[in-house]
């Protein structure tokens, strides 16, 4: 008998922003700031920040805020470069950052002052989740799950899990792999690389990936010469070809 | 009510304050303002009330009374928030505490959470009865006058919470401060679908020719809404095109300046028969739509703004809009891409050149200020925060909280 499949519930995100009072207007304040401030406002600026739904110029506040309003280029992009998953605690990301700046300030000690309005503000937020009413007790249902759902969502199942779990897998992955069974799926869906595309971007390679094996569960693997999501499709396999029957 | 907003509004808005509806079912909530009309902050009352109520929350909206003196020295207070020098005695101070005392003895207080907007009926807070009190300040006060500054903080730092419309008025006042910007309505009668018969009758009445190109400026004859920056930056735009400005805007009870204003403008504009001053009666709001709607492109080129939600009605609608630099204005016109940020009146009339001469360009700004509006800027976003805000007091202080 078929052991009963633990369903996957999507949840929904949503967040109110929280100032923290703090703000930073020279690069030396905000060097001092990132050493000192709590771990949620960190979290809102570093982790928070693909839910902004930027475009992929940084991949942080303190990046853009250093590149945009302090001009400080080559310093906005070794900040972007720190990947925050690779990290085990908000305290080694922490240290992270600080040194990146540190080593900047060697070289570049005089930091000059930003006008009044444009420093940077550390806010922090308070996080609702909630179920967003899906469930899906198989792939075919998983895709139209996450066809459905908000980008909120993608982004709390699966960047926000990433701190949540431990930073090695995400909701969707542990799913696969816990109650499908699909080991190899979930690899692939834990390599893609998160920097290089914005939630919508991440929504389309999941829904490619998931139509991808959702079509080999049906009609097996590809045949030879024939690519995943090519528009061609996959052969039938020989039991559905006409004649061939069983 | 509520569920004319499915399709227009994101869906994980209308999911949760569906959830947070049901857990404060039955529950009082009371918003005290100082005018029913004119301004934003009414606006938005008006439309969220009945949303409030229709999720279950007992909703009220109370607006405090005040002599002319009241109003006289509020409004130097609002101006010196945002930056002004203004003289306040002592005197003055005593009667704004003495004309929030009688009010507090008028009003019922008593609701489960109060929201008390904008320095008007701050010191309310010292009648409280009850309930979790939060201060929601609509103004720029990011570089407020200090000596007019720290009086009324006496009153606003014994809230449990304030809420600022951007990070940068937020101030440091030792309770929890959250950021919730404004927003708008898309099914009242000031952002709806018009008619082409609707537009037209309306530029009919104010005898506007349709068949020209328009400049539009929507706001209060407030100085800090730049009118005479507009008039300027349109007459440099008449040297290499045609064109009409409108300037538009509707008096408020609490705002004694406004006829002062309008006359300077009056007297600037001389006898251009291009240029028209209407001044609207309040709930001119089909007659604004219709403007908004009519106009080529828009302009709110503050100098100092609390938020200009009329940024984002223009954007909702699809128009080109240029804005000042200023307060909420840069978190609702991404620049270049749902429209110009300028910080001169040259640059204001360099883009209005722009804009008049790139139809693509208006278009393809237009549809994306739609679509941001959308994600940020509507009534259901704001209401789903107001009430988060006071859900997240009541569960004292935790950063993540799951709604089951």
């Amino acid at each position: 008998m078929d052991r009963a499949v633990q369903p996957f519930e999507f949840r929904q995100y949503s967040s109110i922003l929280k100032s923290t009072g703090k703000k930073a207007g020279t690069l030396r304040q905000l060097r001092d700031l990132i050493a000192a401030i709590n771990d949620a406002s960190l979290f809102h600026h570093v982790y928070q920040y693909f839910l902004k739904g930027h475009i992929l110029e940084y991949t942080n506040d303190f990046a853009q805020w250093t590149g945009v309003t302090l001009e400080e280029g080559a310093l906005s992009e070794q900040l972007s470069n720190i990947d925050p998953y690779a990290f085990r605690s908000i305290s080694e990301l922490r240290a992270a950052l600080v040194a990146v700046i540190d080593i900047y300030l060697e070289k570049f000690p005089e930091t000059r002052e930003v006008l009044p309005g444009d420093e940077f503000f550390f806010n922090q937020t308070v996080s609702f989740i909630y179920p967003a009413g899906i469930t899906a007790r198989n792939l075919a249902e998983f895709l139209i799950g996450v066809k459905y759902i908000d980008a909120s969502s993608l982004y709390y199942h699966f960047y926000e899990a990433r701190v949540r779990l431990g930073g090695e897998t995400d909701d969707f992955s542990r799913w696969f792999e816990s109650a499908l069974d699909k080991r190899k799926l979930a690899e692939r869906m834990r390599s893609f690389d998160l920097f290089m595309h914005t939630i919508e971007g991440i929504r389309e390679h999941i829904i490619a990936l998931i139509e991808e094996e959702v079509r080999r569960d049906m009609y097996g693997s590809p045949g030879e010469g024939m690519k995943p999501g090519d528009g061609r499709g996959f052969p039938l396999p020989e039991k559905y070809v006409a004649g061939k029957g069983e | 009510m509520i569920a004319q907003y499915a399709g227009i509004a994101p869906k994980a808005d209308m999911t949760l304050l569906q959830k947070l509806g049901e857990k404060l079912h039955g529950r009082s909530f009371l918003h005290v303002n100082s005018t029913r009309a004119g301004g934003g902050v009414a606006e938005i009352l008006q439309r969220m009330l009945p949303l409030m109520q229709d999720l279950g929350i007992e909703t009220r909206w109370e607006v405090i009374e005040g002599d002319a003196g009241f109003f006289d020295m509020t409004k130097k207070v609002h101006n010196a928030l945002q930056g002004n020098p203004e003289h306040i005695t002592e005197d003055m101070w005593r009667h704004h505490f003495e004309v929030n005392r009688r009010n507090a003895e008028r009003l019922d207080l008593g609701a489960d959470a109060v929201i008390i907007h904008d320095p008007q009926p701050a010191p309310l807070i010292e009648f409280r009865n009850g309930g979790k009190w939060i201060w929601r300040c609509h103004i720029d006060v990011s570089n407020p006058a200090q000596d007019v500054f720290e009086p009324l903080m006496k009153h606003c730092k014994k809230y449990d919470a304030s809420v600022f419309s951007v990070a940068k008025f937020a101030k440091a006042m030792g309770h929890d401060e959250f950021i919730i910007a404004p927003s708008i309505d898309p099914l009242s009668e000031k952002n709806r679908e018009l008619t082409r018969e609707e537009i037209e009758e309306v530029l009919n009445r104010f005898q506007i020719p349709p068949d020209r190109p328009m400049v539009l400026q929507v706001s209060r004859f407030d100085r800090f809404k730049d009118p005479l920056g507009v008039i300027e930056a349109y007459r440099i735009v008449k040297k290499y095109n045609d064109c009409i400005l409108v300037l538009a805007g509707s008096p408020a009870t609490d705002d004694p300046e406004g006829e002062i204003v309008l006359n300077e403008v009056k007297q600037y504009v001389a006898s251009d028969p291009d240029i028209y001053i209407l001044l609207l009666p309040p709930f001119s709001d089909k007659e604004i739509n219709a403007l908004q709607r009519s106009a080529t492109v828009v302009l709110q080129k503050s100098l100092k703004e609390g938020f200009g939600l009329t940024v984002s009605e223009v954007m909702w609608k699809g128009k080109p809009i240029i804005g000042g630099a200023v307060g909420g204005i840069p978190l609702q016109i991404v620049h270049g891409i749902t429209g110009f940020l300028v910080h001169s009146v040259e640059g204001a009339a360099f883009r209005i050149r722009q804009f008049l001469n790139n139809p693509d360009m208006v278009k393809r700004m237009g549809e994306r200020g739609r679509e941001h509006v959308r994600a940020n800027f509507l009534i259901t976003r704001q209401t789903k925060d107001y009430l988060s805000v006071w859900y997240a007091l009541e569960q004292g202080g935790k950063d993540m909280i799951e709604l089951f």
